[in-house]
């Protein structure tokens, strides 16, 4: 939370990175590798594996900044889809690995993986921030925003997983996401 | 399209979360760029995850940063980069400001230029009209002499004789010469003074042969440049001058009232 007002300055951050400035990266780091690691080590959960893949998250975040447009959101959120992304696909490879035939992963096998990700028990302990927000937040909210933000379920695949009617899966984001901003907001 | 109501049917919330197909992503992007409200929905939800994902930070191994460090490249650094940008300034601005002097400069000039180029026009075509008027007047002048050489010409051959006339009492300050050649039998007048006549009026010269009258042709009682009048009758005989006012025109025969002047013809 105290990161936040730093956040502020990410129009002069995005300058200088746009110069691969050695400075910019020191900055980029400290300002957002707790919050990459976290969120990777919550969908890997595995300490090593998440070591490794914000690693490759700020590889891949350098080289292609070029990518990033101010336009379309903000250098953050764009970095937490790039590593969210790239956890997700690593936790989704991870089953498939052994047998390169079933490269091609079917519905069920994501579902079936991310059900065993979302249902172990959390390695790290949870900031006191996180319990004040989440206990505000209705418990079938949080389950649906970590299924999809965190396990990268569609909504078939949070329908199917949660045995609920396609349209309240729909609903029910869109009343988290609010809900969300306003205990933010506050 | 209603704009509310695309904030509320739930894709927005949607996109934040990755949970939309491709084509449902690139329609939020297109979207928000031509609605602002929708933009502002989205930065508002892509913020609360943002604060979201704070909440589960976790401080990564001190090794990890150097590990990362290690697999990138970097520019160097921000000082040499800097440095050449007073260089190029001051080499780059003394072309610039001259090139600008240059160009004023050429303007200037050519501004200047134009305008003595518009000033010698302008006294050329004055000079041109002063002289196109004098060689006018000149042109007239010369043909008002050319007129005259003509008559003294006449009059210069001999048994031309000159006969002054006086005005009676209705033309007391009457005075005009006739010229007139027996042999050429040619007559001319040169007025001195005579009364103005009216518009329709003419004056009107009589020889005198045996007492009775015979037209010598009309003139006017101008006095301009001392001229010479060359009349179009032709006079064989006279024995004497006179001088009536008739209509403009002549007359067949003079209007005795009016006689202005009369004088004999010596011998």
């Amino acid at each position: 939370m105290k990161r936040q007002s730093s956040l502020v300055s990410e129009s002069v951050l995005i300058e200088k990175l746009n110069r691969r400035d050695e400075q910019a990266f020191h900055w980029l780091y400290d300002q957002y590798s707790p919050a990459l690691y976290g969120v990777v080590l919550r969908i890997v959960r595995d300490e090593e594996q998440a070591q490794d893949l914000v690693q490759d998250i700020f590889v891949k975040i350098w080289k292609n900044l070029d990518a990033y447009d101010a336009s379309k959101g903000r250098l953050f959120t764009w970095m937490l889809n790039v590593a969210r992304n790239t956890a997700i696909d690593a936790i989704r490879a991870r089953k498939t690995q052994p047998s390169p035939s079933n490269a091609i992963r079917t519905d069920e096998d994501n579902v079936h993986i991310v059900d065993r990700q979302y249902n172990t028990e959390q390695p790290n302990p949870e900031h006191i921030g996180i319990k004040e927000v989440v206990s505000q937040l209705r418990p079938e909210r949080r389950e649906l925003i970590d299924l999809v933000y965190f396990g990268g379920y569609t909504h078939e695949e949070a329908a199917d997983e949660l045995k609920l009617p396609l349209g309240t899966v729909k609903t029910r984001i869109r009343a988290a996401l609010q809900e969300l901003k306003q205990l933010f907001k506050s | 399209m209603n704009v509310t109501e695309y904030i509320e049917s739930g894709i927005l919330e949607s996109y934040v979360v990755g949970a939309v197909s491709e084509q449902e992503r690139r329609e939020v992007q297109c979207l928000s760029s031509i609605y602002p409200e929708i933009q502002q929905e989205l930065d508002q939800l892509a913020l609360s995850l943002e604060n979201y994902a704070l909440l589960h930070s976790v401080e990564p191994p001190a090794d990890l940063k150097s590990r990362i460090m290690a697999e990138l490249t970097f520019e160097q650094s921000t000082e040499p980069i800097i440095r050449p940008m007073p260089v190029d300034f001051t080499t780059d601005r003394p072309t610039f400001k001259a090139s600008w002097i240059v160009a004023a400069s050429v303007g200037l000039l050519m501004f200047v230029l134009s305008f003595f180029l518009l000033a010698r026009l302008r006294s050329n075509q004055d000079s041109l009209a002063k002289l196109q008027n004098a060689n006018s007047s000149l042109q007239k002048e010369v043909t008002q002499l050319k007129d005259q050489q003509q008559l003294l010409a006449l009059l210069r051959q001999p048994g031309s004789r000159t006969v002054a006339l006086h005005g009676n009492e209705k033309a007391p300050n009457g005075d005009m010469l006739v010229f007139w050649n027996p042999k050429t039998r040619e007559v001319a007048v040169e007025v001195h003074s005579l009364p103005a006549l009216q518009p329709d009026q003419q004056y009107q010269l009589w020889s005198l042969v045996g007492g009775k009258p015979v037209d010598a042709g009309v003139f006017d009682a101008t006095t301009a440049n001392q001229q010479i009048q060359k009349l179009r009758r032709q006079i064989d005989r006279a024995d004497a001058f006179a001088v009536t006012v008739e209509k403009r025109g002549g007359s067949p025969t003079p209007t005795l009232t009016t006689l202005l002047a009369m004088a004999n013809v010596d011998a």
